[in-house]
Order: structure tokens, then C-alpha cells, then sequence
């Protein structure tokens, strides 16, 4: 293996999060190569720890932007400061020039920078994580492929603002609709796929050290077997971590059906997955997993 | 930095032109990436090259399941023989399984076959992108599904974003005053935003009858496909199969992967590949779900050959009251596609009457002609 990507997979172990090559060597390349990263996957399979687990391996700020519908440039790029604007006009309000007037109040001081323009006006680079960027309008997707592809944002009153640093950008979505081909061709890819079973109980031996090796086992052997049932909502890592924690708490040693039945809750979030899970034994779910 | 020699040069760009023709959007940017992390020798460790080739290749996730598959088949030999020579002994290379017939929610795609050929070349001069847009999907064989699933991957997802654009209307409507005023109370009574009423198409309710008899099979794999790249853009989307009796599948349509869906699809439908029994269970539809989902903003479309094996004038009334209480009845029929085919079929003459439009979806070409139907009516 590449010594770059190996040096990368241990410094991101020691942070807690473990690696696959492939995912490494995306990681490798977005800092090689100045091109953001599209990251898709189930919910919970680990997307956004991957930025956040960057940042800490840089030592850098993380820059966090949480996509939902109806985002626009007022909350994600930068707002005029109108408060401080019409105080600075009633405070000059004899000034005779009023051209002088203009270029003073839309100036940089006056505008509040948001995450997008925070991240292009660090002087380190930053990590910017455009999260659930499938849950913004196509609109979004638009505002955003300036900076994707040149590390710049223009503001009509202003011009065109160059990076003084240019971001490492994450984006992750899981899927819900169908992203843009424009965006996606700014974009390098990665698929970010359930963990294999030992992958998973070495995630879970690293967050939770206390667990016993066998639970560890049975709580994934669990899990991967419910995963491969069509449940409505699949539980991912976060799901798996939540469920360990809970039985480590209530002293468990082996999964019975009694645990299950009150402890499902932590692991699915559908009534009718519940049920599902409920209505079968233990035993069903412990067998080896393929 | 590593020189990179000619051969690999025109290696990496038959490569880039090899993804190309498997329906990989390589731009010439792309490309130069991928030069540069040759450059910098990262193209000596074969993981690595082929992990940073996926990055910068792929773009969703149905390219990067096959791109693994993809790169060695093709860099396998060279790196071999160029790369590794010592490290590699040439390796028997995997036999594909002989796909005698290739079973998909109950479609067989038959083996191929010269006579079976004559149609689908039909088309003189033209490349295989275009034929296979043209071929009847009863008459795809084996050697041209993998390729007419990627096509129709492409062309369904192309179709899905001009979907999208004439949703999402981008014209701004007149000023909303109201809105306008409010927004002015946090600048001090300063009108500096006017705000705009959004213009947006309203997004259509659709119910879907698909017919999954056994003449029908292959025709409903491809329709369902189709369906489920523009299940986003219905207000709401119902979903019923038919063939000796009716199985609301809706339900199963909750999962992001499509794969997923068809699997269970697959699994969940009793009745694939059966008899038709289009009046009775069009019937069943009417008296167990007329009420909850026909109505006059609902479009209801049917596929099915009309090859009724039930009572016809069952049929006549089932229909008769469905074209009554929804907004359009569209009834696909794959036979239509057929030179000199005429509706003259007990079943299709009794629906004919009642009929808002009457389309073939036997071929690629007929399926996204469709998108103008489901969006104008």
C-alpha cells in the first residue's frame, strides 16, 4: 500500500474512524487534487465523520453547512448587514457625496459571511462539509458549482471574492433525489457502503473498548442480518454504536429475545420494523451472516 | 514525478474512451486528472491507480459498482505484463457463466439467435445506441441487456432532470406584497427586498395498472423502471400489478435503490407471468381503491396488451368507470409498436371508446416519448 494512504488510514484510526483503501485513497486525492468530494450512502454508514474526522486530522476549522429545502444565499453565502447599513446612512446623512456614501456601506464590512464565504476567507484552508446536499432545491445546486469549480463566489455589489485558501469540500447525500450532472462533474465519488462484518466490530471495540468481544459479535451479526431484511430503515453504524452503548449499560453479556424486545428502540425507528423485529426470535437474526 | 510513456498514454485515453461507451461522463478535465495522478507515479501501485481512477470516473453509484469490474478486465493484462512482470503469473482468465437465459422479476431474455437479429439491425447504418433505442424489448437478447440497461439508465436519468427544469419553473412570479412588507420590518420599514410569489407546475397524481401476464412480463420490467426514476416528480404515485388478480405494490416502492424495489417487487407479486384477467382486476381496483385514488386530478395508466381471457364486458365497464371518474385514461400497449397492428381484439375494441390516448411502450424510444404525455395532460 501507498505510504500516503497508509500514513492517512492510521491518523485517521487514531481519530477514531476507520478507513478502506478505496475511501482513503478519495480522501488522498481531494487534498491532492483541490477537487471537492461527493460522498453517498445509506443513512448512518459514517459520511459525515468522515469530515469531521478531516478536520481534526488536519488540525483544522470545520465548516459545516446543513442543506434543507428553501436554502439560499442569504443563509448560506453572505447577507448585507442592512441594520448597520441604515445606521451608517443616518449617522452620514449630511454627505454630500452620495457615491462615496454607496461604496462605503457595501463594502466587506458590511456584510455577514456565512458558510460558504467563511470557508473561501480562512487563512487556513478549512473543511467544508456541505451536508444532505440532496434535501436543498436544484437552485442551491446552482449557487454552489462556482465554488466548487473555481474556489470563488461572486456578489453583484462587490465582484468576484477569490479563496485566500482553498477549502477541502466534502459533500455527502443520501440519496434521495437524483443530484445534478453538473455538480456531480465538479465532484470526485465515492459510494460509501455498510462496513463488512469485522470492519464493524472494530468500529465498535474502538468507540466502546468496555464491550465484551462476543457481544460485540452478536450485537453485528444482529444487525447485518437485519440489514439484509426489507425493513424500512436500515440501521447504520450510528444505529450498531447506539446499541452496544445500550447493552454495555444494562450489564449484557449475550443478546436474548427479552433484551431485544426492550431495547429495539435504539437500533429501529419504524413501527412496523419494530414489529418485524419483535415478532421473531433472537436465534433468527444470530445466524452467521453470509 | 513519474514519465509517463506512450503506450500508457494511449492506454489510459482508450480506457477514458472505453468508459465513455459504457455510459461514463469522462470530460476532458477528467481525463487530465487522471494523468496527473499517473504523473505522480501513483499508477506503479495498481490498488491505488484504480482507486483514484474510480474517484475521478464515477459519478453515482450504478458506475461505481461496475468500475472495478471495468478496470480489470481491461488493465489487468497490461499491468502484467508492463507493469508487474515478475509479480503476476497469468491467471486463467474467469469464464463468464454461458447466460442461457437470464430471469429478471419473471422476463426471460431469449438466447441469441441469427434469425431473432433480422429486426433489430433493421435499422441500416445506424450504431448500437440507436438500435437498441429502437428494439422491441421482447426482442433484446442477452448479449445486448447489460448494454440496453445502461443505456436506459442514461436516457431515463437525461429525461428525469428535463422533468425537473419544467417543474421547477425558475421565472419569478408578481410581487407578493404581504410578504414584502413583512420582510421590510426588520430594515426599519425599508422596502430593500421585494419579495417574489413562487410559479411552480403542480405536480400530478398518477395510478399505474400494470399488466405482469406472461406476454406482458417484459414490457412491465422496463415500464416499472421507467416509473421509478419519475416517482419524485408525481404529487403521489400508486402502483398496481394485474394479471389474474390485483396486488397493490406501492408499498414497496418506499426504498431509495431501485434494485432493491425490483427485488422485491419480484418476490412480493404472486401472479407474475401468469394469465390475464385485465376486467376483473380492473374491477378489484375500482371497488377496493376507486375511492381513494381516482379522482379528477388523478392521470390513470394502463399497460397491457388487452388480450383479455375474462369477461369482456367486465372490462367495458371497469374502464367505462374509471375514464369517469379520473382526469385521463392513458392505455399502453406494447402490440401498437408492431407493423400493421390493428386494436381489433375483443378486449381492446370494447376499451378503445373510452380512451384519452392510446400509445405503444414496446422500445426505449416509445417509453420517453411518453414524458410529453404524462407532463402535458
Amino acid at each position: 500500500m501507498n505510504k500516503e494512504i497508509e500514513a492517512l488510514i492510521q491518523s485517521f484510526y487514531a481519530h477514531d474512524y476507520i478507513l478502506d483503501e478505496a475511501l482513503a485513497t478519495s480522501v488522498f486525492l481531494l487534498q491532492n487534487l483541490e477537487k471537492p468530494i461527493l460522498l453517498e450512502g445509506n443513512p448512518g454508514v459514517g459520511k459525515t465523520m468522515v469530515a469531521k474526522t478531516l478536520a481534526s486530522h488536519l488540525q483544522t476549522d470545520l465548516i459545516r453547512l446543513q442543506c434543507y429545502e428553501g436554502l439560499d444565499v442569504n443563509t448560506t453565502i453572505y447577507e448585507w448587514n442592512y441594520q448597520k447599513q441604515l445606521l451608517h446612512i443616518k449617522l452620514f446623512e449630511q454627505e454630500k457625496d452620495r457615491k462615496k456614501l454607496g461604496d462605503q456601506i457595501f463594502g466587506m464590512d458590511y456584510i455577514l459571511k456565512r458558510p460558504l464565504l467563511q470557508s473561501i476567507s480562512a487563512k487556513k484552508p478549512a473543511v467544508l462539509l456541505i451536508d444532505e446536499i440532496d434535501r436543498a432545491d436544484e437552485e442551491f445546486e446552482a449557487y454552489l458549482l462556482e465554488l466548487l469549480s473555481d474556489f470563488q463566489i461572486s456578489i453583484p455589489e462587490l465582484g468576484t471574492i477569490k479563496a485566500v485558501s482553498k477549502p477541502l469540500v466534502i459533500l455527502t447525500s443520501n440519496r434521495t433525489r437524483e443530484l445534478s450532472d453538473a455538480l456531480r462533474r465538479r465532484c470526485l465519488y465515492h459510494w460509501v457502503d455498510f462496513p463488512s462484518k469485522e470492519k464493524e466490530i472494530d468500529i465498535i471495540h474502538k468507540k466502546i473498548p468496555d464491550i465484551d468481544e462476543e457481544l460485540a459479535r452478536q450485537v453485528v451479526t444482529f444487525i447485518h442480518n437485519l440489514r439484509k431484511s426489507s425493513l424500512h430503515k436500515p440501521p447504520g453504524i450510528a444505529e450498531s454504536l447506539d446499541w452496544a452503548k445500550t447493552l454495555v449499560l444494562l450489564n449484557a453479556k449475550n443478546i436474548t429475545d427479552e433484551m431485544v424486545k426492550n431495547t429495539v428502540g435504539s437500533v429501529l425507528k419504524h413501527q412496523d420494523d419494530i414489529n418485524f423485529v419483535r415478532n421473531k426470535t433472537v436465534q433468527e437474526f444470530l445466524n452467521p451472516v453470509e | 514525478m513519474v514519465a509517463v510513456d506512450k503506450t500508457f498514454k494511449e492506454r489510459l485515453l482508450d480506457f477514458t474512451f472505453h468508459c465513455r461507451e459504457r455510459q461514463f461522463v469522462v470530460s476532458p478535465q477528467q481525463t487530465e486528472e487522471a494523468f496527473e495522478i499517473s504523473r505522480k507515479g501513483y499508477l506503479l501501485d495498481r490498488k491505488m491507480f484504480q482507486y483514484s481512477l474510480k474517484a475521478i470516473y464515477c459519478k453515482r453509484k450504478e458506475q461505481f459498482d461496475r468500475f472495478d469490474e471495468l478496470f480489470d478486465r481491461f488493465w489487468s493484462r497490461y499491468y502484467e505484463e508492463k507493469l508487474e512482470p515478475r509479480k503476476f503469473r497469468s491467471k486463467p482468465k474467469a469464464q463468464k457463466p454461458e447466460a442461457a437465459s437470464i430471469i429478471f422479476l419473471g422476463a426471460k431474455f431469449p438466447k441469441p439467435q441469427q434469425e431473432k437479429k433480422e429486426e433489430a439491425k433493421q435499422t441500416k447504418g445506424a450504431n448500437a445506441t440507436t438500435r437498441l433505442r429502437y428494439t422491441d424489448f421482447s426482442k433484446i437478447e442477452v448479449a445486448d441487456k447489460e448494454q440496453l440497461e445502461e443505456l436506459a439508465e442514461a436516457l431515463f436519468h437525461q429525461m428525469s432532470m428535463r422533468f425537473k427544469r419544467r417543474l421547477e419553473n425558475a421565472n419569478r412570479g408578481s410581487i407578493a406584497i404581504q410578504r414584502t412588507i413583512r420582510n421590510s420590518l426588520s430594515k426599519g420599514g425599508w422596502m430593500l427586498d421585494l419579495a417574489h410569489k413562487r410559479k411552480r407546475k403542480e405536480k400530478r397524481k398518477i395510478v399505474f395498472l400494470l399488466d405482469v401476464s406472461g406476454s406482458m412480463d417484459t414490457y412491465s420490467f422496463y415500464l416499472l423502471k421507467y416509473i421509478l426514476v419519475l416517482k419524485k416528480y408525481f404529487k403521489s404515485l400508486e402502483f398496481f400489478t394485474f394479471s389474474t388478480h390485483l396486488t397493490h405494490i406501492t408499498p414497496m416502492l418506499r426504498h431509495n435503490n431501485e434494485a432493491e424495489i425490483l427485488k422485491q417487487i419480484g418476490s412480493g407479486v404472486s401472479s407474475w407471468s401468469s394469465g390475464t384477467k385485465i376486467g376483473s382486476s380492473l374491477g378489484t381496483f375500482l371497488a377496493e381503491y376507486g375511492n381513494k385514488f381516482l379522482s379528477q386530478k388523478h392521470i390513470v395508466v394502463v399497460l397491457s396488451d388487452g388480450l383479455e381471457t375474462g369477461n369482456v364486458t367486465e372490462l367495458r365497464e371497469a374502464v367505462r368507470t374509471i375514464r369517469r371518474k379520473c382526469k385521463t385514461l392513458v392505455w399502453l400497449n406494447p402490440l401498437k409498436g408492431m407493423k400493421d397492428y390493428q386494436p381489433i381484439q375483443k378486449g381492446m375494441v370494447n376499451v378503445m371508446p373510452h380512451l384519452d390516448a392510446f400509445e405503444s411502450a414496446h422500445n426505449l424510444d416509445s417509453l420517453l416519448k411518453l414524458e410529453k404525455l404524462l407532463m402535458d395532460v
